[in-house]
């Protein structure tokens, strides 16, 4: 140990001062209190807040003193068996149908632009982002022309003699949840790919070598190593789905594919005197996303503990 | 579905309103002051406090002034235009876009636009005292709020010559602001029913005694769409079922509409949007769609090569013939903020688009009319700014006096959360 630098309790054992590790948190706490933690309150201060009296707006209540939460058990109530009751299942169950589609489906192309494309691997990334340099309200309005109904999906479908078309357009449930899968699906496949990525080669030979099937060696191997890449993968696109609202707005309009997204957009947009429930919505559909966000974490964390032995 | 008003969700109800005082004491408890409130609290105290605050709201048969404040005065007479740039808060696409670089070179500055996508954001801006713009384009209803909450600034005529030389005299005058005190009118709309007549029957609306009724009809299931605008459609359902004022509307006539609505979602599988009859109509999407009288005229652009925009159709239920219901119309205004930073260039300005012929080329890209006299549905139709099919379309100086409009006034928080339950419930499916 160089002497000269083990003088006193300034410094640690490789010669560092002790404040520059933990300094390297300071640009991440200052985002996350910039950026969450101040608009956070701000939503909850509008919830909580009252309405102007000339300008029939939200007023923020700044000061927890004079907060009365009342409006959340008005807001649970409407949830559990009210009004926004079905619209709260609807949205749930469009996410995770759209989430296992994602599965389904990324989780094949994942693992063979990772493990089967050979040198073409980049390429194939590159496809899979390609739709990505355009911004997803020009992808969804692109869907509006495509399956409109002398668009060119149609066109398409007649080349085959197909003569009375769906409406798509038209307030269908599959249509909402496949434009969620299109919208999201390659923030799935990313973080799939690089766990998939990681997997080491000779795992799989050893698995092979100690007489599994190809089968075998994916459920007992592949699969094991890949699951946080998953459920990392599923996190990533659930929570912003569950926010959702102009995919069904453009893709269908009816109110039998209304999600909680245009429900909180409806207050904050349109009957803005009701801005402080729309805050509330907020909240609780973000209490609601914290408890999936928290089941990863404690899952990666258990897996993290166990690779460690 | 039975629902009685009672057991409505109406959170609002209970809220507090805010006065100066509570704002005060809470301010002294924070030792703090929120940068954004002072200045409309402010406004607030100085027009004798929050709860004394009463808007001045009109209406074509009950004309209202809207009052003047010593502490706001008109610019005066004579004044020289300061340097630009001139700021402009308007609207996304509600200008002509070369209209702008000509009205620069007319008045040699540079102009910069900033736009917003609701009145909401444009108010909650402006009130937050953070932003200045020196022009202005809100829709007339927001004006009693605007003028109460010391928003905008009284105009001086003396800038403003084309004012009284070129517009409607019921509009130089209007209903909302007499002796547009602090407006000047931008363009005019109606709200009604749009359709194309190769999917629709016309004689399901044209001659009806009821044309909204069009809208509950199953033949047009699948096909049909609202405006995705709560004030726009509530206030449709109320006309359908025979309230002439929606503004006047009972909890029950509320109630009523909204059961109205919610019957749409499996009688007619309803869709709300805003691009509907515009974009929707030309595409095929809709066959029939409540409209603004000017997505039909913008409509003509928004048609595939090969499709027919003469099927396009129009109608006002306040003047269609044989109709005994009621229809909204409105218009937009330009006025000046109460910090404008460049007041009599904004005045300069109001009068270059308040000019015969650059309102006309305003007109031509925009869709929406200007309310100028020589501006008749007869001139633009003779020299094809619009289509003679869209006659109804067209907005005429007397359609302000006629006894089956109805004018959208501001809700207050109560009347508002009403009308928010119902469209929560329409909404929701």
């Amino acid at each position: 140990m160089p002497t000269n630098l083990a003088s006193g309790a300034e410094y640690d054992t490789v010669g560092q001062k002790r404040w520059i590790w933990p300094a390297f948190a300071i640009p991440g706490v200052v985002w996350l209190c910039l950026l969450f933690l101040v608009p956070f309150y701000a939503i909850f201060a509008v919830a909580m807040g009252s309405i102007h009296p000339i300008l029939s707006r939200p007023v923020p209540e700044w000061n927890p003193i004079y907060w009365d939460p009342t409006i959340f058990a008005e807001v649970l109530g409407e949830l559990f068996g009210g009004q926004l009751g079905s619209t709260a299942l609807r949205t749930i169950g469009y996410v995770f149908i759209a989430s296992a589609l994602c599965l389904l489906i990324g989780y094949p192309v994942a693992y063979f632009v990772s493990r089967k494309a050979g040198r073409f691997r980049w390429l194939w990334l590159l496809l899979i982002l390609a739709p990505f340099w355009i911004n997803y309200l020009m992808r969804m309005m692109s869907w509006v022309n495509l399956l409109s109904p002398d668009g060119q999906v149609n066109q398409f479908l007649s080349l085959f003699g197909v003569q009375s078309f769906p409406d798509w357009l038209s307030g269908h449930h599959f249509v909402v949840i496949l434009g969620l899968v299109y919208g999201y699906i390659p923030f799935f496949i990313l973080p799939l790919f690089a766990a998939l990525d990681r997997i080491d080669d000779a795992t799989l030979e050893a698995s092979r070598d100690l007489g599994a099937s190809n089968w075998q060696t994916f459920w007992r191997v592949t699969w094991p190593l890949s699951r946080n890449g998953v459920l990392g993968g599923l996190v990533i696109i659930m929570l912003p789905m569950f926010g959702d609202y102009y995919t069904p707005n453009l893709l269908s309009g009816s109110p039998r594919t209304r999600m909680l997204g245009n429900t909180i957009d409806q207050f904050i947009n349109q009957t803005t005197s009701q801005g402080a429930v729309g805050a509330a919505l907020t909240i609780v559909l973000m209490v609601f996303v914290a408890g999936l966000m928290i089941y990863y974490l404690v899952t990666i964390n258990r897996a993290t503990e166990e690779a460690r032995g | 579905m039975t629902y009685h008003p009672r057991e409505n969700w109406n959170p609002s109800r209970r809220r507090r309103v805010y006065t100066r005082r509570d704002f005060l004491q809470r301010a002294a408890v924070l030792g703090i002051a929120i940068p954004a409130l002072p200045s409309i609290l402010a406004a607030c105290a100085e027009r004798g406090g929050g709860e004394g605050a009463e808007l001045v709201i009109g209406t074509p048969s009950s004309p209202v002034q809207q009052p003047l404040f010593d502490d706001n005065p008109a610019i005066d007479s004579g004044l020289e235009p300061e340097s630009g740039p001139l700021r402009l808060y308007n609207w996304e696409d509600y200008i002509n876009p070369e209209i702008i670089p000509m009205a620069a070179e007319a008045l040699g500055v540079e102009i910069e636009e900033t736009t917003f996508f609701n009145e909401e954001e444009a108010l909650s801006r402006l009130s937050s005292g953070e932003v200045s713009y020196d022009v202005w384009f809100p829709t007339s209803q927001r004006i009693p709020v605007a003028v109460t909450a010391n928003l905008i600034q009284p105009l001086n005529h003396d800038y403003l010559p084309n004012l009284s030389a070129n517009v409607w005299p019921q509009l130089a005058d209007p209903y909302y602001d007499q002796g547009s005190r602090y407006t000047a009118p931008y363009v005019l709309y109606t709200t009604g029913i749009g359709w194309r007549t190769d999917m629709v029957d016309s004689a399901d609306i044209e001659g009806q005694e009821n044309p909204w009724d069009v809208f509950w009809n199953p033949e047009y299931s699948g096909v049909m769409g609202l405006l995705d605008s709560f004030t726009d459609t509530i206030a449709l359902a109320l006309f359908r079922n025979g309230v002439a004022d929606p503004s006047q509307a009972s909890e029950a006539d509320l109630t009523a509409a909204g059961d109205a609505l919610v019957e749409l979602v499996d009688l007619m599988n309803v869709r709300y949007t805003i691009d509907g009859a515009y974009a929707g109509i030309p595409e095929g999407r809709f066959a029939l769609h409540h409209a603004w009288s000017g997505d039909l005229v913008n409509s003509q652009y928004y048609w595939p090569e090969d499709g027919d925009y003469t099927v396009t159709r129009y109608l006002w239920p306040a003047s269609s013939e044989g109709s005994t219901v009621n229809g909204p119309i409105s218009n937009d205004t330009m006025a000046i903020p109460v910090n404008a930073e460049r007041p009599v260039l904004a005045h300069q300005f109001i009068n270059f688009m308040l000019d015969a012929d650059n309102s006309l080329t305003n007109f031509e890209w925009v869709g929406y009319q200007p309310p100028q006299n020589h501006i008749t549905p007869d001139f633009l139709i003779e020299n094809e700014y619009a289509a003679d099919f869209l006659r109804p379309a067209l907005v005429t100086p007397e359609d302000f006096e006629r006894d089956s409009v109805w004018v959208q006034g501001p809700l207050d928080a109560e009347t508002e959360a009403l009308w928010s339950d119902q469209w929560t419930r329409a909404t929701s499916g």
